[in-house]
Parts: structure tokens; C-alpha cells; sequence
């Protein structure tokens, strides 16, 4: 491929120091390189970035973009399709095939979900909740998520054998095999625990399980599943912590189960996931209050700890989660009045509610507000990522507004003022000065997510890195900025311009191979044998097979961290 | 050359293509001529699958309008065809995850509608869970945990011969209850009926009646209280039943009220709901559709146009009755399955069928392309009967037939090259 230039752009690159300097970049067979070696570059492969923002391509890594639960939230949600304004796109320059038809708002299908991602600038999306035993359908979902890279986290910790094998005391080396021998099997990144232990307590029929509460049939505490997971992970040299859904969520007062949480991982790296509906007090004549404080308080005191924030944005969403235990005590809250709940396969299960956060109720304004508390109340960015728990505390498509409510302290008080008056004199985010600059959005959009992935050559634009690169015309409406930047680049294609999409490249999958004890899969065998309704032999997921699931999209293995030293 | 036998290949248990639970423990051999067997299940649904194969499927020549012809000139009758068509049915569908895929981007060019072969049974259940949502487990929840199964209004071994097989163990016995229909005699020991004869409305109008609380002085209600004091005391109750077994056209009234019970039984105890449906792709179509387009079946699309889901209008006898179909992609790749009986016979088709198919003559363009079924001919991927498990199919022999998604494809490309 041919050299191509990104000239005269203002670049935030804080993966490698770059705050904002003018400077121009080169991109050679999808990579970014150091400079043009004498080699000129084509009329048409020269860009204009004069006064323009480059970032490298945004990471959302922790979004619901395929396998069962989002699958039926498309299901449930008719409606949510067929209110969905961009159904037909306008946009007369894309030509009539560009965009195959498909559409949603907050469930919207896989080739919706890769056009919008990409035409906002973001490169690549991360779904935190794959169930091992749904691996091949989530892989296929992603497959045909379009031009965005994407990968996924297994869940584990409610799968009945590794509780059996925590509550028989079994070796750690053997758990922790197990757990490399999950990761392999289902082409993970990284692994998720949903509600430590809840979700197969719940199937013993446990209505709630704190953190140091035993599971009625195990008798081990989510303490006990979290403690091992985080030192397996950390064993297994996998790059990205345990990602955690705490347990307790939504509930009031679960902000001593949450820093409890921290603590369970005994100063190893833990990632706490969409934090924001685990952040919640007693206080008030509601008995429903910010934690907000103390939890930024807990993270900043505490270097192991990364976490995503999950905003919620105003309006109809449908919540999707493992967590079954936690989604049956809210069923009742879905609006419109249907829900699913599902037990699935021994390991996992699902929950599909959908919401509607209202700007006049009181619980929901503060859950805004809480969301944006600690996303300014955490001292350092590269520990915080930006997520809205797509979609469960509002769809992706959110981000470019979710941006400026952060970069921008008077519209985030006009939002403010909105509110259920109430959740407002509760609230101390009316007080909170702080801004976020260009970088460090830059930071909790792709820098720090592709550093907490251990994704080495994406995130950032030093030489080396793949050719993910978001061009933004400057704008102090920082919404309308990164709603459609300029240019997108795709692994050095140029896939969009101005929100039009120029290409639709099949994405790459990320994904991990630890090492571990092959012995184990005697024991993950006669489980199965035992207990599951299909064999052993068909579990795993091979290379040639993963292929076949991603459309052919590229393989891209991340590599475990070096010996002798966890980040 | 050496005249030594050829050496038998390993034995790997095969998954079977033939019905959604996809029992993946089956030895397959090729028998002295040229055709498959199961040697280790006595299966009817599957033995009477694989004797539809035989050596001379692979010599099966595609037609247009009843005389042989090569592929590339049936390839390109099926794309005059389409072109010329304005409002196109993909019917059928039966075919895994990757014909699904490249299926969806040809009907997306021809603007078709897209319907199932099994599409009534797939809508009452899709209108049920749009309607009220469900409370649905899965084969292996039932295998470990279920200590009581409760079949609703249904035979299951009559389309899934081994279904009790798959979800119960010799270490844990299970007791069966059948509601509103006799003993399936395949269930074992550990069964019993109940209201054998009632009608399946009024059982499920007396069951949610009981369970809000109410109390009908009825002979039905009090053995169904009984029912659910039994389902109070399990620890696991699984619901079992069959969309196409329950009586139409308002089957999804039927699911959903199977769904409410179920959702109301779990305030106090742990229950889940398993539907056997999904036959011949049903499910793994749907689940594509889905996932690709917002929108399941019964979905008009069509570049440049909004999806248009419409569960009623877009069924196949409804469009064929009415007529509103001006050509038919039949799509049948598991059983030669025939062209709809009400299909006009004036309107063109194009079938990619099973190597067995027999196609009546008739007044319209017609083309048939003989095509590989998935996990006999080709690799593939299906879901299984509860939705959350997609199983990998190997292939069983190579008798070099195309699969749905190169024709599609290749049909696609044409398209795009005009």
C-alpha cells in the first residue's frame, strides 16, 4: 500500500506524551510509520488536517454488542426498531449499497452497530459478557458487527464447576488451569464476573448475596470467587484485570460492598465495570444518595483499581445482564412492562429489561449525577474508562454527548437544572469545577482503554501503531465534534468523512491465549460428561473456526504480559 | 495400485443436522452403498433423514424449467429471475447461520421478504416474547437441576426422539408430569397425566387464575393446585412445550400464558420455560435475521428502504393467498421439502433444494439447484432447540455440492456486477 499523509492536524496522543502538538502523520500498509523516508505521497492519499483534533481511533471496552441477551433485547424491543430515525440513512454521497438495512436505537442490529460506531470515530468495541457456552453465537454477532475491531470478556465465577471446585477446596493451580482453559476455549480477552456467585445462587433459588454471604448450596462467598479469579488472571499473565460486576447492583447502600470489592483482589488489578450503579448511599429522607464521594475517594487511594463509569443518559433503553439475580428484583421497573430472564447451560444467565431513565424521577437523576461525580471526582484518567454500559445505561451513540457534559461545566449545569429538583439539592456535582481538556478525553476513550486491554499498538498514533486514527474539525459544541469527525481511519483506510462511510471492512477479533496445564481438561471433561447436554469435543472454539464466526475478519492475538511483571 | 481397503477414519461423534437438539454423540458409517447410517441410536427422525441420501446425489444436475443444465446457466436463469422480480419471497429458510448471512445480503438487493418454513410456529413465539417477554432455561439446566418436568399440551418424542435422553441422567431421577395431554410412552417410568383431555385455553385460564390467587372450586383447579404445590416443593421445575403442538392461529396467547405462570411461579421458587422449536434452521435464520437487521423474520428488506417487520402480513401462506408475491426463492437445504402447494403457477421460482428434491412441471420460469445440506455435506453452524447453544456440524461425506451461502453469494456478486 502506498504512503499516505494526515498533514497539519493537532494531535492528542497521551499514550506517548502528546498534548495537542501540530505535527503531521505518515501511514504506510495500515501502519502508522515515523516518516515518508524520502517516499512522496499521492494527491489522494494526502489529508488535510489543518486545525484539526487527531485522536487515535476511540476503544469502547465495555460495550453489549453481541451474543444471546443482546440478540433478544433486538427481540423484545420491535418498537425500538421501528422508531429508530436513521433507519434509512440520508446521505446521498454513500451511494444506495453501502450500508446494508438494519436498524435500532438502543438494541440496534450488528451492521447498525459497526456503521455508527465507526462513522463517530470509534475502531473498536469490547463485549464484556459472553457466556463460554454461547461463545460461538457472540463471535458470530461480532462477526458481523462491521468495520469496528471488537473482542470479549467470558464470564465466569457462576459456572457451576468452578464453584465446585472452590467449595472442594481443589488445588489453585488446578482453578486457575480452568480458568486459561475457558479464556482458550471461547477466544476471550479477558474474563468477567457478573454478581460473584449470585447468578448460580439465584438458580438455587438465593433472592441476594452480599460479599462475605455464603451461597446457599456452595457455602464459598463472592470474596472467595473474586480472590481467586483476580490471582488466576494475574498467574495467567493476562493482560486485562478481572472485569467485575460487583454484586449488589442497583441496591442502595452497595458502596461498602463495592469498595469491598476492591479489597477481595488483595492489591492485584481489578477492574469494577459501569461503577456507577455500585456507587449508591442510604442517606436522605429517600434513603437513596450519592456514593459518588466515596467510592473516588476508595479508587483514588487504591492503584490496583481501574474502573469504567456506566452514565446513564436520559430517555429508552433496554438493561441486558447476567446478572438474573439483580434483573428479577427489578423486573418490575421494565417500562415497557415485559422482561426476560433466562438460566443458561450451568455456567450463566440473562436478564433482559427494558428502561426508561426519566430526567423528573428522582433515582434516575441521581444516578446521572453519580455517573458524572465520579467520572470528575477520580484524580487520574488513565484509570477511568468511558462507557455507558451500552445499552443499558444508555446506547453508544450517547458518547459525543456524554463528551461535552464533561468538557463543559455550563451545559453540564443547564442539564443540571433539568432535573428532579430534589436529586439536584442532594448533589454536589453543581460544585465540581473541573473540566475534561481534549486529553484527557483522549485518555478515557482510547489511550487508557487500549493500555487496561493490553492492545500494545492500538490507542495511540506512535510509529508502529495500527492506522485507527479519528479526525475531528475543531468545535466548541464538542457534542456536534465527535459526532462526525472528519476523517476516519480504518488500518490506514480512510472508512469515513464528514459521517459519511466511504467502506465497510470486516473487522479483527482480539483475543488472548494463556498458558496453562492441558491436564485440566480431564476434569472440564467429565463435568461435562456429567452434567452438560453436549460433549466435551465441542466446546472449544480453533482458530480456523473463529475465522469462519468473524467473517475472515483479521486474528489478533494480545500477548500475555512478560514474566515477572504485571504492568 | 493397492488393492488394500481403504482405511476407515477415526471415530468422532458426528452432530446430527436433523432436529434443533443436534445430539452430537452419533457414529456415523458409510455403508456398502455409498450411503450414511447411525450405528450407535435408533433415532426414526434421523434414520429417516439419512435414507434420503444416496451415492448419486453429487451427479444431481441443476434444472431450469425441468431439463438438466450446468450450475453457471442455473445461476444465471436465478439472477434473471430476481431481477425482474419487484416483490420476492425467500421461503423456507432452511439452512444454518452462514447461508442466513449471505442470504440476507441478496434479499437486502432483491427486496425481498424474508419467511420460515416453520414461520407460524417461529411468530407465535416471537409475538409472545414482543408481547410479555419470557422466562426461558436450557437443556443443560434441565439435565442437572430439574427435579420436575412439567410437559404442557405436547408428544415431544413425536418430533425429538430422543429429547428425554438429552435432559435426563441415569443418577437423578426426574419426575414427568404431562398437563392438558396423555404420557408421551417415551418418557419412562417417572410419568403421569394429568387433565389428559382438557382444552389447553381454559387449563392455562384455570392455572393463572390459581396462581393470582384465586380459587375456581373445580375438579381441573384442585388437581392443579395440587400441581403447583408439587412445583412449590421442587427445586427446579422445567415447562415444557411445543409451539406447533398447540392449537392456532392464537398459539402466542398459549406461550404467553405459559410464560406468566412461569414468571409467577419464580417469586417463590425456581422454574424455567424450554420451547422445542426450531426445526429445519428455524431458530438459527431467526437468530441472523435478528442480529444482522434489528428485526426478526417475517421482515421485508430492502436497500435504501426502512425494514418492515410485519409478523402477520409477511407469513407465506398469508402472501401466497393474497397473492402479493411476484417470485419465490425456495430454500430448502434438510429435506426436500416442496415448494409451497398454494404457490400461483404462474410465478417464477428458484429452489436450492436438497439433492432428493422432485419438482412438479409447471408454467413458470423455474429453476432448481441441487445444494450440500449443513453438517452432511459442509461444515456449519446451528442453534440448538434453546437458543443459547450454536453447535458446530462437521461434514459427513463430500459429494461436492454447493452450499446456500456460495449460491448466495455468488447470485449476490452478480447483482452488484450489473
Amino acid at each position: 500500500m502506498s504512503l499516505a499523509r494526515l498533514k497539519g492536524g493537532v494531535i492528542y496522543d497521551p499514550a506517548n506524551g502528546v498534548d495537542g502538538e501540530q505535527r503531521d502523520i505518515y501511514i504506510r500498509d495500515g501502519r502508522i510509520v515515523d516518516q515518508a523516508n524520502g517516499e512522496s505521497v499521492a494527491p489522494e492519499r494526502d489529508f488535510d488536517a489543518s486545525g484539526m483534533v487527531v485522536m487515535a481511533g476511540g476503544i469502547d471496552l465495555h460495550s453489549h454488542i453481541g451474543g444471546g441477551k443482546t440478540n433478544l433485547s433486538r427481540l423484545l424491543l420491535p418498537e425500538d426498531h421501528r422508531n429508530d430515525a436513521r433507519a434509512v440513512p440520508d446521505k446521498p454521497d454513500e451511494g444506495r449499497y453501502m450500508r446494508m438495512p438494519s436498524c435500532g436505537t438502543c438494541a440496534p442490529g450488528t451492521l447498525a452497530t459497526g456503521y455508527r460506531y465507526a462513522e463517530m470515530g470509534y475502531t473498536a468495541a469490547f463485549e464484556p459478557a459472553m457466556i463460554a457456552s454461547n461463545a460461538r453465537h457472540t463471535h458470530l454477532e461480532m462477526g458481523d458487527t462491521p468495520i469496528i475491531d471488537h473482542g470479549a470478556y467470558v464470564m465466569m465465577g457462576n459456572d457451576e464447576l468452578f464453584l465446585q471446585m472452590l467449595a472442594a477446596q481443589e488445588d489453585f493451580e488446578r482453578v486457575r488451569d480452568y480458568v486459561g482453559w475457558t479464556v482458550n476455549a471461547s477466544k476471550a480477552l479477558g474474563v468477567k464476573v457478573v454478581n460473584p456467585g449470585g447468578i448460580s445462587a439465584f438458580k438455587f433459588n438465593q433472592r441476594s448475596l452480599d460479599i462475605d454471604e455464603a451461597h446457599v448450596h456452595y457455602g464459598i462467598t463472592p470474596r472467595d470467587v473474586l480472590r481467586t479469579l483476580t490471582r488466576a488472571l494475574t498467574e495467567l499473565r493476562v493482560p486485562h484485570p478481572l472485569h467485575v460486576h460487583a454484586s449488589n447492583l442497583g441496591v442502595p447502600g452497595n458502596i461498602a460492598s463495592t469498595i469491598a470489592t476492591m479489597d477481595a483482589a488483595e492489591g492485584l488489578p481489578i477492574h469494577l465495570t459501569h461503577i456507577q450503579f455500585h456507587s449508591y448511599g442510604t442517606g436522605g429522607a429517600r434513603k437513596f444518595s450519592s456514593g459518588a464521594r466515596a467510592i473516588a475517594d476508595a479508587v483514588n487511594a487504591r492503584p490496583n483499581v481501574t474502573i469504567d463509569v456506566g452514565q446513564i443518559i436520559f430517555g429508552q433503553t433496554v438493561t441486558a445482564s447476567g446478572d438474573t439475580m439483580m434483573q428479577f428484583r427489578n423486573a418490575p421497573l421494565a417500562r415497557p412492562r415485559k422482561w426476560i430472564l433466562g438460566d443458561i447451560e450451568c455456567d450463566g444467565g440473562c436478564g433482559v429489561l427494558p428502561f426508561r431513565y426519566r430526567e423528573q424521577s428522582f433515582v434516575n437523576a441521581l444516578q446521572w449525577i453519580i455517573g458524572l461525580e465520579i467520572f470528575l471526582l477520580v484524580d487520574d484518567p488513565w484509570r477511568v474508562s468511558m462507557t455507558t454500559d451500552h445499552p443499558n445505561g444508555g446506547p453508544f451513540t450517547s458518547y459525543p454527548h456524554l463528551i461535552r457534559l464533561l468538557m463543559d461545566k455550563s451545559f453540564r449545569d443547564e442539564q443540571l437544572d433539568t432535573l428532579h429538583a430534589d436529586a439536584r439539592t442532594a448533589s454536589a456535582l453543581g460544585e465540581i469545577t473541573r473540566e475534561f481538556s481534549l486529553y484527557d478525553i483522549a485518555i478515557i476513550t482510547r489511550a487508557g482503554p487500549a493500555r487496561l486491554l493490553g492492545l500494545a499498538d492500538r490507542g495511540h498514533l506512535g510509529a508502529g501503531a495500527a492506522a485507527d486514527i479519528a479526525v475531528y474539525r475543531d468545535d466548541e459544541n464538542r457534542e456536534r465534534m465527535f459526532t462526525s469527525p472528519a476523517y476516519v481511519f480504518k488500518d490506514g483506510e480512510l472508512i469515513a468523512k464528514d459521517g459519511t462511510l466511504l467502506k465497510t471492512p470486516t473487522g479483527g477479533i482480539h483475543y488472548v491465549q494463556p498458558d496453562y496445564d492441558r491436564a485440566i481438561e480431564k476434569r472440564v471433561r467429565d463435568f461435562t460428561e456429567a452434567n452438560l447436554a453436549g460433549k466435551f469435543e465441542n466446546v472449544a472454539i480453533d482458530d480456523d473456526e473463529i475465522c469462519a464466526c468473524c467473517n475472515g475478519g483479521s486474528l489478533l492475538p494480545v500477548a500475555c504480559l512478560a514474566a515477572g511483571g504485571n504492568e | 495400485m493397492s488393492d488394500s481397503p481403504i482405511p476407515a477414519p477415526a471415530q468422532t461423534a458426528w452432530t446430527c443436522p436433523f432436529c434443533p437438539l443436534l445430539c452430537d454423540d452419533i457414529t456415523l458409517e458409510h455403508t456398502g452403498d455409498a450411503r450414511l447410517a447411525a450405528t450407535n441410536t435408533a433415532c426414526p427422525r434421523l434414520a429417516q433423514s439419512l435414507a434420503r441420501y444416496s451415492a448419486q446425489d453429487g451427479a444431481r444436475q441443476p434444472t431450469i424449467d425441468g431439463r438438466n443444465t450446468g450450475l453457471a446457466s442455473a445461476l444465471s436463469r436465478a439472477g434473471e429471475i430476481l431481477s425482474r422480480a419487484r416483490r420476492p419471497l425467500f421461503g423456507g429458510l432452511a439452512t444454518d447461520v452462514a447461508g442466513a448471512r449471505a442470504l440476507y445480503e441478496l434479499a437486502a438487493l432483491s427486496g425481498a421478504v424474508l419467511d420460515h418454513l416453520h414461520g407460524d410456529a417461529l411468530a407465535a413465539a416471537t409475538l409472545a416474547l414482543q408481547d410479555r417477554g419470557a422466562l426461558f432455561t436450557t437443556l443443560s439446566e434441565v439435565r442437572s437441576r430439574a427435579d420436575l418436568i412439567v410437559v404442557f399440551a405436547c408428544e415431544p418424542s413425536r418430533r425429538y426422539p430422543r429429547f428425554y435422553e438429552r435432559v435426563q441422567t441415569a443418577q437423578r431421577q426426574t419426575d414427568i408430569v404431562f398437563v392438558a395431554c396423555d404420557v408421551d410412552e417415551a418418557a419412562g417410568a417417572h410419568a403421569h397425566s394429568m387433565l389428559a383431555s382438557a382444552d389447553p385455553f381454559d387449563t392455562l385460564a384455570l392455572w393463572s387464575a390459581l396462581i393470582a390467587g384465586r380459587e375456581p372450586e373445580t375438579q381441573s383447579a384442585h388437581e392443579l393446585q395440587a400441581l403447583t404445590e408439587r412445583i412449590h416443593a421442587a427445586h427446579y421445575t422445567a415447562f415444557i412445550y411445543e409451539p406447533t403442538a398447540l392449537p392456532g392461529p392464537h398459539a402466542a396467547l398459549a406461550i404467553e400464558a405459559i410464560h406468566r405462570i412461569v414468571k409467577s411461579v419464580n417469586r417463590t421458587v425456581r422454574a424455567g420455560a424450554l420451547a422445542l422449536t426450531g426445526d429445519d434452521g428455524a431458530l438459527s435464520v431467526n437468530q441472523a435475521v435478528t442480529w444482522l437487521s434489528g428485526f426478526p423474520l417475517r421482515t421485508r428488506v430492502a436497500y435504501g428502504l426502512p425494514l418492515d417487520h410485519d409478523p402477520h402480513r409477511y407469513g407465506t401462506h398469508a402472501l401466497l393467498d393474497r397473492q402479493e408475491i411476484d417470485a419465490l426463492v425456495w430454500i430448502s437445504s434438510f429435506g426436500p421439502e416442496p415448494i409451497p402447494a398454494a404457490l400461483a403457477d404462474d410465478v417464477p421460482a428458484i429452489v436450492l433444494g436438497h439433492p432428493a428434491t422432485a419438482l412438479d412441471a409447471r408454467n413458470a420460469p423455474t429453476v432448481f439447484i441441487p445444494v450440500a445440506t449443513p453438517g452432511v455435506d459442509s461444515e456449519a453452524h446451528l442453534f440448538r432447540v434453546d437458543t443459547s447453544v450454536v453447535a458446530p456440524l462437521t461434514a459427513a461425506r463430500d459429494a461436492g455440492l454447493p452450499t446456500v451461502a456460495s449460491i448466495a453469494r455468488e447470485l449476490a456478486r452478480a447483482w452488484r456486477a450489473t
